[in-house]
This record gives structure tokens, sequence and C-alpha cells, in this order.
């Protein structure tokens, strides 16, 4: 099973690319099994990036204590769940082509993440509390099913817009109805609110242990609302809760554009969040104080050591 | 080869020519009856559509099927016409020209609309109809089971068929879908119940749109169309209250005004919370107002808009055109290939026993006259047979792969003296 080590970014981004290409090519024309070739390519790359998460999440156990305790792999993680749901869409959907627009978020997420291959990874210490792993497992969901409501929305304002100027649709270029995309972007909206509330408390809930064990005089009890990832992801937070709230109880906003528009505006918000997340170096030490490592590399001393501690583990 | 068709249809003939040659399926019988009586030992198909009345006649004897001329005088005749009103509103075809047609029929690639479905069972009821009357009609049998073959194979390998060319079935087939995923949990409203109405009425059933209502200023009409298709009768005067719970309508009155403007409109948006509305305004004049089609969340699409999608899909089937004709084109050859090979069956075997017998006849006879061992006479025997098969080889071949030898069957059967 050594060649599983071999498994490179290049190889699942690559099946993506191509992906991408087949579902390009589907705008132009029409041939026979290219379907089963662009699924095909697709369960391919999602395998290929499964066992990679897999054997870079326990080199950065072993090497920082927290599984994807990292940007790069938070990157990669967020990038395999929307991977999985092109898969999911791709069989429900077979005749749209919806991929032209999820999979450059996927692409766009694994070339953001190796851009952060040699950044330092979050604080060990801080990881491995059980908070600390609800905190980063909520918001890498939320930050996903975000994403996800984003490339609904787009699509349902495209095909809103070509119904309402009566476009007849393209035979190469079909959209869901607008119908399944209403109420995809509704459960998007419903979940990201959920999941980055839970992110949200259980940020708070870290703040408070972190403070109360650095025995700050006065700051049991308190959250720094100061601090720009603290604020910002309560704005998050904010925004997509009233936005839920409004949902729920103006009937009209749970219908057409709306809908779209505000799971736009919730992931325009969302990337400003992880921008600010990221500028303040939230979570993670500083930088040079210890790199996380990433597959493949070459055979060095620490992924032998690695590879013979999973050889053991396996079989033991 | 003895097949012939004469026919009218829109392509060439009026439509008051076309109706007067138009048969009910009842009117068949008698027709092709009065045919066997004149022409025992022919064979006869009427194909009869609202487009096209066409009269096949088919013989496996030579020169044994009418001539043109009769057959429009027996049409003419039977329909109270005179032949010189159909002369001219007449085409005709023979043999191969008379396949392809039929193929060509078959495949729906001469209908008015290209590639609807509804042709190939009108032609298979023909045929049915046909055998009714006549048990015994091999020709037509092959001809008609092939055009059948024909149109299944284009079906499958073209994309003829592929999109919707009717206004109702665009409109509900693939407008609606672009908008709901599915119809069995709207509330649909059809305003009018005229045959547009059923018609739409018939697609919205197909794609499993079950809690319907249906308005109409004439109840009767309303309550038979609401019976047929299992919906709820609506109250005229209740127009705007079952305008705000319907997700897609379907508008098909007669009115000279619109019978939804703006400010009845505004009632309706009130009540909604701007939930999807779709409408299918299929009147003339138009039965909403343009402009409700500016509101948020709806979606109104006029005849004209529909048109335009028909059109594009008609165009898109044009592009398929070629690519069917070619087939036709491959099949009406192989169609003429077998039935070549099948009718000169017999003139071949006739040809192999008389050079057999004469290959025996001139064998005994040189046996008689030298003295041979076993094993000479045996490798003569061959040699007479190699060269009989040598000697016959180049001919039979240029029959059985000759598509049209009617012409080479009969100067094999004249050389050789052979009977039919």
């Amino acid at each position: 099973m050594d060649w599983l080590y071999n498994i490179s970014i290049t190889c699942f981004a690559a099946s993506y690319v191509v992906v991408f290409l087949l579902e390009i090519s589907r705008v132009f024309f029409d041939v026979a099994l290219r379907r089963l070739i662009r699924v095909g390519f697709a369960a391919a790359g999602l395998f290929a990036h499964s066992i990679y998460l897999v054997l870079q999440g326990k080199l950065e156990i072993d090497s920082t204590g927290v599984w994807l305790g990292s940007w790069f792999g938070w990157c990669l993680a967020a990038a395999w769940i929307l991977a999985a749901a092109y898969l999911w869409i791709s069989v429900r959907q077979s005749k749209s082509v919806f991929g032209l627009f999820l999979l450059p978020v996927v692409m766009i997420l694994i070339a953001v993440g190796s851009q952060f291959v040699n950044q330092p990874p979050f604080t060990p210490g801080y990881a491995k509390t059980i908070w600390n792993m609800v905190h980063g497992s909520a918001l890498l969901l939320g930050t996903a099913v975000v994403a996800l409501g984003f490339v609904f929305g787009i699509v349902y304002l495209l095909q809103a817009s070509r119904l309402k100027r009566k476009i007849p649709q393209s035979k190469f270029f079909r959209l869901p109805s607008l119908e399944w995309l209403q109420r995809s972007s509704e459960v998007s909206l419903v979940m990201s609110t959920i999941l980055l509330a839970i992110g949200l408390v259980s940020g708070i809930a870290i703040n408070l242990i972190q403070r109360a064990a650095s025995g700050e005089t006065g700051a049991v009890g308190t959250i720094a609302w100061s601090s720009p990832v603290v604020w910002s992801s309560a704005i998050l937070f904010l925004w997509l809760l009233i936005v839920s709230i409004f949902n729920v109880c103006y009937r009209p906003a749970r219908h057409g554009r709306k809908v779209a528009y505000l799971v736009v505006t919730s992931f325009l918000f969302l990337v400003l969040e992880l921008g600010i997340v990221w500028w303040t170096g939230h979570a993670t030490t500083p930088r040079g104080d210890k790199e996380i490592v990433a597959l493949p590399v070459p055979a060095d001393e620490v992924t032998l050591a690695v590879k013979d501690s999973i050889h053991r583990e396996v079989s033991e | 080869m003895n097949l012939q068709v004469i026919g009218c249809s829109h392509h060439q003939s009026s439509v008051a020519v076309r109706e007067q040659l138009a048969f009910t399926e009842q009117q068949v019988k008698p027709f092709l009856d009065l045919f066997y009586d004149r022409f025992p030992e022919s064979e006869a198909v009427l194909l009869s559509t609202c487009n096209r009345t066409e009269f096949y006649a088919a013989s496996q004897k030579p020169n044994a099927i009418p001539s043109q001329s009769e057959m429009i005088e027996l049409l003419a005749a039977h329909r109270g016409l005179k032949t010189s009103q159909l002369d001219s509103e007449m085409f005709v075809h023979n043999d191969r020209q008379a396949i392809e047609h039929l193929f060509t029929v078959a495949a729906s690639l001469d209908s008015m609309v290209v590639g609807e479905a509804q042709i190939l069972s009108q032609v298979k009821r023909a045929y049915q109809l046909a055998v009714e009357s006549n048990q015994t009609i091999p020709m037509t049998h092959q001809v008609f089971q092939s055009a059948i073959r024909v149109a299944r194979r284009i079906s499958n390998e073209t994309e003829i068929h592929a999109n919707r060319v009717s206004v109702p079935s665009v409109a509900i087939g693939v407008l609606a879908k672009q908008i709901f995923e599915r119809l069995d949990n709207k509330k649909i409203l059809i305003v009018g119940a005229g045959e547009m109405a059923e018609e739409t009425l018939n697609y919205v059933l197909a794609e499993g749109g079950t809690d319907i209502a249906i308005i109409n200023r004439t109840l009767s009409r309303s309550q038979h169309l609401a019976e047929k298709f299992n919906g709820r009768v609506g109250d005229w005067s209740n127009l705007s209250n079952e305008l705000a719970i319907a997700d897609l309508i379907v508008s098909t009155t007669g009115a000279s005004e619109p019978i939804v403007n703006s400010e009845m409109f505004d009632q309706v948006e009130a009540t909604r919370k701007q939930r999807p509305m779709f409408i299918l305004d299929l009147a003339i004049p138009r039965d909403f107002e343009e402009e409700i089609g500016q509101r948020l969340n709806v979606y109104l699409y006029s005849l004209d808009d529909l048109q335009k999608v028909c059109e594009q899909n008609r165009r898109s089937r044009a592009t398929q055109y070629p690519k069917a004709l070619k087939i036709i084109r491959q099949e009406t050859d192989r169609f003429l290939l077998d039935l070549n090979r099948r009718s000169s069956g017999s003139t071949i075997a006739q040809l192999k026993r008389l050079a057999d017998e004469m290959k025996v006849m001139e064998l005994n006879r040189l046996m008689n006259r030298i003295d041979l061992e076993p094993e000479q006479r045996a490798e003569v025997e061959q040699s007479f047979n190699r060269l009989v098969n040598k000697i016959l080889h180049p001919p039979l071949k240029s029959i059985q792969s000759e598509p049209s030898q009617g012409s080479l069957l009969d100067a094999l059967k004249k050389l050789f003296q052979l009977g039919d």
C-alpha cells in the first residue's frame, strides 16, 4: 500500500481539472460515455483526495498533534466536502451543468490551500481540546455549506434571469429547476447558520477557558470583543441568524431571488471573515515556530518515521 | 418489385382536397373490398391521417398492380369526385421511390411537425386494417414491417424526436420543469376549457399534475374537462382567489380583452407572498396584461414566446434530417437487396438445376466412353463441378448484389429459357 503515499495534490487537482474541462465541453457538444468518464474522474479524484487527507491528517497529528490543524488541511478538507457535493449533485441532477459553477470553488480552495503548505499550524495545545475540535469542525462544515449555498444562489439568479428574459434553454447548457435551487439555497442557509453558531459558541468557550487558564486579571467570564476575529465572527453569525429568522418569519423571503441574494451575501461575509481570521493569525503559532509536514515530501526521516508508525499500527 | 403509391399530403395538396380524401377507419374496409373486387391479384394499404391520404398497391406478379390512373379512378369514384379534380393534386411513386417514401413517412420525416410520434402508430394501424381486409398480403407485409423497423432505428439513432415542438408540450414538458421540480404537489389552474386547454391538460397529467382546477365562463364545458381529467371546477367569479392559490396557470380563453389586468393582479399578488407563479398565456388575444410578467417571481409566457422555443426545437430537429435520410437510403438498399435475393431465389435454383443436369449428362456420356479408375473418376467429377461453379458464380453474384436487378433477372430467364 506504499503507493498511497505517492498521492499528491496534483493527482486529485488534475482529476478535478479534467472533470471541469469535461463540464465545459458539455456546453458545446454532446458525446456518448462522457457522463461516465466525468463521474469516474470525479470519483477517482475524490478517492485520491480522501486518501491524501487521511494520510496528511496522520502526518499532522504526529507533527502538530491535531488532524487538519492548519490552513492547508482546512482548505483541502473544505474542498473535499464540495467535491463530494459535486459528485452527489452530478448524479441527482445529471443533465445540468452545475459543475461549471461548483468545481471552480473546489479548485480555488485547493489552490489557496497549496499556498498555505508552509504556513504555521493551528496552536497544538488548543487544537487538542474538545472545544477546539468542535470549533474547527463546525466552522469547516459551515464554510463549505456557505460556499455551496453561494453556488446555488448564483445558479438560481442565472436561471431566474434567463426565464424572466424568456431566453430558450440551450440543449447543452441546462441548469436545475428554480424550485430545486431555491430549496437547496434555503437548506444551506439554515445549515450554515446552525454550524456557524456552533462554531461561534465553541469559540467563545475556548476564549473563556483560555483566559481562565492564563489567569488574566478580570478576564474570567469575559469575551475579548476587541479581537477582530471575535467581532467579525459575531457579525457573520448575527447576519446568518437574522437572515434565518427573516426567512422563517417573512414568507416572501423564502421565495425566489431573495434567498439567492441572501446566500450570496452570506458567502461574501464569510470570505471577509476568513480573511480577517487569516490576517490576524488566529489560532496559529507565530510563523517559523513549527511548520507542518505536507504529503508528498522527500523520504526524509520524519516521513519515514511516520510511515513506520502507521505500519506498526496496522500490523498491530 | 411491384409497388406503387398514390396520395396527397400537406406538401402539395390543398386542405379541401385532403378533407375530401380523408377516410375514417370504418370507411377503409369498404374501400379495400372494392379494390380487391377489381384487382384480385394485388395487395393494398390505405393510410389516412389529417395531413395525408396514401394508397399503396403491390403485387408479387409482374404487371398485376393497377396503373396510376386506375388507382386515382378508384379513389375518385369511391369519394364521389372526378378524376380531373385529383390528377394535379396527387403524387405517385413507384418501387424504390415508393419504399423510400413509406420509410420517410413512418419515420415522421415527411410530417408537418417533423419528429412527431403519432404517425408511426397511424402507419401501424393502416397496415392492421389492410390485414383485416386481406390476410395474404406478403409484399406489403414486408414493406410495412420494414418501415416500422426503420422508424424505430431512426428514433434510436438520431435526435429527431428529442425536442418537443408543440406549444403545450413545450410549455409543460420543458418550461414548467425549468421552474418546478415536480408538478404533483403544485396547484394547477386552467382558465378556459377549449381544445388547447384539453391538449395542455394531457401534458399536465403526463408530468404528474394532480391538483387541477378548471375555470370557464361556460360551466358545462369546464365540468366536462374536470370529469375527464379528474379535476375540480372553479367558479369564474372567484378567479382572483383561484389565481392567488395557483402555482401554474394555463389560460386559453377566447376573450377579446385581457381577463387579468394589473389592478386585479395587485390583489392576487398581495396574498401570494411572492410565491413563484408560472403563467402560460396561450390565448390570442392575450388573457394577462404584459406588465404582469414584470412582477417579482412571476414568469409569464405568451403564445409568441412559446412559438420561439418550438421554432428553435424544430431547427434542432432539422439538423438531424440528413442523418435520418442517410439511414433511409441505407435501409431502402438493404430492403431491395433482401427482396431481390428472395425473389431471384427460384430463378437461381432453376439455373443451378439446369447446369447440374447438363453436367451429369455430359459426365455420364464421357464415363461411358472411357474406362477410369475410381480415383480418376472422382477427379473428373470434381473438375466438372468446379467448371460449372466458376461459370455460374459471376452472373449469380451480379444478380444477388444488384438492388434493382429486375432486368438482369429477366435477361437470365430469357438467355437460359427459364420459367417464372
